[in-house]
């Protein structure tokens, strides 16, 4: 018997239906998360618009290609948002010894443990992106052809995978410290300065958010394929190279952490 | 019969850093490596047949829930063999996962949202359990129990004792070799409790599943077990049949004896002890209650009440077996 990648994609699919099913039959708490989320996305959207409406552009960056980099950014974030949701939980799970229930079950456990969890309200966001995206694509007169398409899928699932890495790491810490509630929540309010360029941060902040929070990889680095072109550094061509790393480097820490827990006793 | 769990010499040890009091003792300890060796597990040997349940009893702290982990492939022993269904469990977690099954009594492993239908259909297809064995499962379950209103009922919305008793199901539900229950009645009222230890006499008997049952309550033990096994400090106290131990602490009664307030002095407890204290009855004191552990073998209840009330006067009195923990107590002081 073997447990490949199609074996837990149906698994997922099937919990995510049921989750959704079960979601659902909870209308208004379903329908309050929703408005709840788009109404945060239009405050975020409006603070965005009164801050531009001082500046014409921010360190050579016009209203509209940062336009591109904020869709950009609301759509790197929503497979964190959605699909490792449970992370949140975590904290609480190690603490009060919970944990040890997600252990005893024959297949991956950072899987198993993040699947019991979807977050519906991230689908929103998403729409949001993908709607102001497209807009400033519009705006900046982009060329829409196969190629830049595919180049903006890539480099949007890179982009996430930079996301749902430090939240990851972020959250792993709680098998090491206490009060590791901290470093996630940190991680989670960085992701607010990914929607600027990174070259309007000093060079300390600079170099901290490209190597150590690396949130310069979830809007400005991987859209400067599309929006530069002509002067893509380095560093976003190998990002998705980086992303992946990234990835694996959190995961091989949460799934470190989660064997060295071995719970409080009972 | 083929052995379920083979454990022999098995030790583990933990590395707990010594802390150290007061701030300048955690600035310290920030920097500290200053550790010190606590053996949970200390060199146990067991051996259990397919098909046994067996009650693994012992105070809190004993070292039961790490050698559980140890069995369950969790926790990699510092030092010793162990094999669950011919196989080393730590060595390969995942298909040693396979074969058993675990209730904690107050943490469910259902999908908290889901109707229990739901979580079994997605056990199905995270244990690949086939459609024939699946459906021929569910029969059986609803041979034995009310199946169908819990089926539809999501967890969250059962009660505790419906949960467990889903828990159970469901830690059953893709036959496993051995199945570990972690106080499964705790908390729950005594019909249920009964209902519980019926489900699972029920299942080991059909499926020969042998079953691990760690639990304080003494009513389970009494209902499942014929052979338990004490640990206590990390040492295996006691490994032996029910009968025997009944034999050897079943003639144990604890006698309570609430006594008038004024006559609740030393001289009246030293008099108590010397004349009780050659048929090995063991005294000890609260508020206004005696408690006396009297052997039958060696006097009868009705001698000492009536010593007793010789030199006090009796208010109330409380004749109890004698509990796991005193039991506990007796093998760990006295041995056996």
């Amino acid at each position: 018997m073997s447990r490949g990648l199609s074996f837990y994609l149906r698994i997922y699919v099937k919990i995510l239906v049921q989750d959704l099913k079960s979601k659902m039959s909870y209308r208004a708490d379903f329908i309050i998360s929703m408005v709840g989320m788009i109404l945060t996305n239009v405050v975020g959207f409006v603070s965005f618009k009164i801050m531009f409406s001082n500046f014409s552009s921010i360190n050579g960056w016009s209203y509209n290609e940062m336009l591109f980099l904020y869709g950009f950014s609301l759509i790197a974030i929503t497979p964190m948002q959605c699909m490792l949701d449970n992370n949140w939980s975590l904290r609480m799970n190690v603490y009060n010894g919970d944990f040890i229930k997600y252990c005893f079950r024959p297949i991956n456990l950072f899987f198993y443990y993040e699947s019991e969890v979807f977050d519906a309200k991230g689908l929103g966001q998403f729409g949001f992106g993908i709607a102001t995206l497209v807009y400033a694509w519009n705006k900046l007169g982009l060329p829409v052809t196969f190629f830049s398409i595919i180049k903006t899928v890539i480099f949007a699932i890179t982009a996430s995978l930079f996301m749902m890495a430090m939240q990851n790491a972020a959250a792993a810490t709680c098998f090491w410290i206490d009060r590791s509630f901290y470093v996630l929540d940190l991680t989670f309010r960085l992701r607010e300065y990914a929607k600027y360029p990174v070259t309007i941060f000093n060079p300390v902040f600079r170099f901290l958010f490209t190597f150590l929070f690396p949130i310069a990889f979830i809007a400005y680095y991987p859209s400067l394929v599309i929006l530069r072109p002509d002067k893509v550094p380095m560093l976003s061509w190998i990002s998705p190279v980086i992303g992946v790393l990234w990835f694996y480097m959190s995961y091989r820490i949460w799934m470190r952490g989660a064997r060295k827990y071995n719970g409080t006793g009972s | 019969m083929e052995n379920s769990i083979v454990l022999k010499n098995i030790t583990k040890e933990f590395k707990v850093l010594n802390r150290h009091e007061g701030l300048k003792g955690s600035i310290r300890d920030l920097f500290s490596r200053d550790y010190k060796t606590v053996t949970a597990v200390d060199n146990v040997s067991l051996e259990i047949k397919k098909g046994e349940i067996v009650g693994y009893l012992g105070p809190n702290g004993a070292g039961k829930s790490t050698t559980i982990k140890i069995m369950t492939g969790i926790l990699k022993p510092t030092s010793g063999e162990i094999m669950v269904n011919g196989k080393t469990p730590w060595e390969d977690r995942t298909s040693n996962c396979e074969k058993i099954g675990v209730v904690f009594g107050q943490r469910s492993q259902l999908w908290w949202s889901l109707p229990l239908v739901e979580s079994f259909k997605l056990l199905k297809d995270i244990y690949m359990i086939e459609d024939k064995n699946y459906n021929d499962m569910l029969d059986f379950y609803a041979s034995i129990v009310d199946l169908e209103p819990l089926l539809h009922k999501p967890v969250r919305q059962m009660s505790l004792g419906q949960r467990t008793l889903s828990d159970i199901l469901a830690s059953f539900l893709h036959s496993p070799e051995v199945v570990f229950l972690d106080e499964p009645t705790i908390g729950l009222d005594v019909a249920m409790k009964s209902n519980i230890r019926d489900l699972i006499a029920a299942i080991n008997e059909q499926k020969n599943t042998t079953v691990i049952l760690t639990t304080h309550d003494m009513g389970d033990v009494d209902a499942l077990c014929k052979r338990i096994v004490i640990i206590d400090k990390g040492k295996m106290l006691y490994d032996n049949d029910m009968e025997h131990l009944k034999k050897v602490f079943g003639s144990y009664r604890t006698l309570s004896l609430r006594i008038r307030s004024s006559q609740m002095t030393d001289d009246f407890i030293t008099s108590l002890e010397e004349r009780f204290s050659p048929y090995g009855i063991s005294i000890s004191t609260e508020n206004n209650w005696v408690s006396l552990v009297i052997n039958e073998d060696r006097i009868k209840v009705m001698d000492v009440l009536s010593g007793v009330q010789e030199n006090g006067s009796i208010k109330d009195m409380k004749l109890e077996e004698i509990s796991t923990e005193e039991v506990i107590k007796r093998i760990y002081t006295e041995g056996i």
